[in-house]
């Protein structure tokens, strides 16, 4: 079943189409790649699907109902969650605050101003497990804007995580990462998105095999492919776009 | 008080708030006292804006001149007996007006922070101290209206006719407000301010839209500059469109600026520090607006968080027990520093001046003779010149006492 489907989205700015009509189904459970060359509309299609753009034209159902030109916050609410290309974080509040922050919509605390976080017990208990699994709990009163580069990353995507949604998305979550610690936050992704449903834009292609059950090659704001790696790899039309840059091995 | 972390600054401030009046008694303390709790509720309430939710007003003036103008008008019901209930009940009433006042004009100025909102708050003042002159049955045209707190219910036999009895009056009422501004920002919606201030963007990702987390920040906000208004109210007994105009809104920003706007306590110690200047000061000086003025930019320049961000710098030092270090350079730029600022001060008042001598500190000096000027600029440049030159001894000795201990480093 599929909890996400786009039905021949299309986006321009001014006069330049940046998303010429993608059809799209993410299946409930999968965790899906959205590959192509630089400039090829990815991040736009991930700012579309997350509300963040309003759709030129087209149609975006989220568990059956459309969220096309919905505010992001009401998608959030939805049980759609995603993290961004750039480091996207409160920057002057302490990490622990930024994950806390993620948490009050999801536990039901809205725009409360009657309860006393500290008192929440359960609440803080849930924020410090999230820092538990980004490995940032000795960092939790640190502030966030002064974190080391990977250590922000690993908050954005804290951030990302923490509320539990069904739909994670993430763009190009270990861009500018070491090897190592990309790996980390491989396994920390594959951890964290058991039983949920993963997109993720993402420019190493070892990663993307490694983690996606299906890509979908993305190229001048069209779905050229959307298949298994294997027959992704294998496909003549992805070779041409990457000109013999997908990995043989 | 097991709500509040910290409960012994609170009964602190609770105890030096009540305990005030017992050192200084006199006429003009209490005054001072007075205008100091009311400048507190009301730099609290700016802050919630500002420091805490990233909105910066140019009009928050509107909503304590709105309180002030609503409890000046119920005071004068009380008066003619229309409504029965004690004084101590009129700065809620000025708090619901603000509140009221922040409803509405915050259904529409706080869908983005920035620039629009700046303008649009700018642009509010403007209309609401226009409007005050021109609706002159309302708000008394320049003149304002005036009421008489003495009448209604008395208190445990107090009537109120007693500057004092009005100070214990808005200590209590500060209080509680400084308590439920600092609550606030201890809850879902307070925390939300902060990070709608940080990223508005990621906010909305979470699930929250940044306008009606500016939204509550604004209300609560209008409520609590209305109780300062309806404090206003009760310590002066009249109430002017001087209240809600922009230069009241000027001098909000100020001290929430020159306090902090980084730290709860920040707006509280700039509220102390800009009344004891305004009214000291203006004893004696007539420039005493141009110091602020000074004051302002040099905060702006060297201290942009704060009087409250300068005590805090030194934490980490506190911490690793190195105050000591900083003590004796602190001292050997403090000298010239102060030579430099009193000597400036004389040029500037003596330029000033009409009178043929100009009585400065223990002084007299000769306005019209140019050794005067020669002297005092040389002790200036000289003063300046030591200040640059231990700036950098001063520097050095806050690099070792903030330093990285080795063992820590690893």
């Amino acid at each position: 079943m599929a909890i996400l489907s786009l039905v021949d989205v299309k986006k321009n700015f001014g006069i330049t189409e940046i998303i010429r009509g993608v059809s799209l189904d993410i299946v409930e459970g999968e965790k899906h790649a959205i590959i192509g060359p630089n400039g090829a509309g990815k991040s736009t299609l991930f700012h579309l699907i997350s509300g963040r753009y309003n759709v030129t034209a087209g149609n975006i159902r989220f568990k059956e109902e459309h969220i096309e030109n919905k505010p992001p916050y009401e998608i959030a609410r939805m049980g759609l969650a995603r993290s961004f290309q750039v480091t996207n974080i409160f920057s002057r509040m302490s990490v622990f605050e930024n994950i806390r922050c993620a948490l009050f919509w999801s536990m039901d605390y809205g725009y409360s101003f009657w309860h006393l976080l500290g008192r929440q017990t359960e609440l803080n208990d849930a924020a410090m497990h999230v820092l538990e699994q980004i490995g940032l709990t000795d960092k939790a009163k640190f502030p966030s804007g002064e974190l080391a580069y990977a250590q922000q990353r690993a908050l954005e995507l804290g951030i990302a995580i923490a509320s539990g949604a069904e739909l994670i998305m993430l763009d190009e979550p270990v861009a500018g990462m070491s090897h190592s610690e990309a790996q980390n936050t491989v396994e920390l992704i594959r951890k964290i998105t058991e039983g949920k449903t993963l997109i993720m834009v993402e420019h190493d292609m070892n990663i993307v095999f490694d983690v996606a059950d299906r890509i979908s090659v993305l190229v001048y704001g069209e779905i050229i492919a959307t298949d298994s790696p294997e027959n992704i790899r294998a496909n003549p039309k992805v070779q041409e776009a990457y000109l013999g840059e997908v990995p043989s091995a | 008080m097991a709500l509040l972390k910290n409960s012994s600054i609170w009964i602190a401030f609770l105890v030096t708030l009540l305990g005030l009046p017992l050192v200084f008694d006199s006429i003009l303390a209490i005054s001072i006292m007075n205008q100091i709790a009311i400048a507190i509720v009301f730099a609290l309430s700016y802050n919630m804006l500002l420091g805490q939710g990233g909105m910066l007003s140019f009009g928050h003036a509107v909503y304590f001149g709105l309180g002030g103008f609503l409890s000046v008008h119920a005071l004068i019901l009380i008066e003619f007996e229309t409504m029965v209930f004690s004084i101590l009940w009129i700065p809620l009433i000025g708090g619901v007006f603000g509140l009221l006042a922040g409803v509405f004009i915050g259904s529409f100025s706080t869908h983005k922070a920035g620039t629009v909102f700046a303008m649009i708050s700018l642009g509010i003042g403007e209309l609401i101290a226009a409007s005050s002159l021109i609706f002159s049955s309302f708000f008394g045209g320049e003149a304002g209206i005036s009421g008489d707190r003495t009448f209604g219910p008395t208190f445990f036999g107090f009537d109120f006719a007693q500057n004092i009895e009005i100070y214990y009056v808005a200590a209590v009422w500060a209080f509680i407000a400084t308590v439920f501004m600092y609550l606030f920002t201890q809850t879902p919606a307070g925390r939300m301010a902060n990070a709608v201030r940080d990223n508005p963007e990621r906010a909305e990702f979470v699930g929250y839209s940044s306008r009606k987390v500016r939204f509550i920040s604004f209300c609560a906000s209008g409520l609590f500059a209305g109780i300062a208004g309806g404090l206003f109210a009760l310590n002066y007994e009249f109430i002017t469109e001087e209240n809600l105009n922009a230069a009241t809104s000027g001098r909000v920003l100020l001290m929430a600026y020159i306090g902090g706007l980084g730290y709860f306590i920040g707006p509280i110690i700039g509220a102390v520090v800009l009344t004891l200047m305004n009214s000291l000061l203006s004893n004696y000086s007539e420039l005493w607006m141009l110091y602020l003025g000074i004051m302002f930019l040099l905060t702006v320049m060297f201290l942009p968080r704060g009087f409250a961000g300068f005590f805090m710098m030194h934490q980490l030092a506190w911490i690793r027990g190195n105050m000591k270090m900083l003590i004796k350079p602190y001292i050997i730029t403090g000298i010239p520093a102060v030579l430099f600022a009193v000597c400036v001060i004389a040029l500037i008042e003596m330029s000033h001046t009409e009178d043929e001598v100009f009585h400065y500190l223990a002084l007299e000096l000769n306005p019209a003779s140019p050794i005067t000027w020669i002297v005092l600029l040389g002790i200036a440049g000289g003063a300046f010149y030591a200040v640059k030159r231990s700036l950098l001894q001063l520097n050095d000795a806050w690099e070792t006492a903030n330093a990285i201990p080795k063992e820590e480093e690893a």
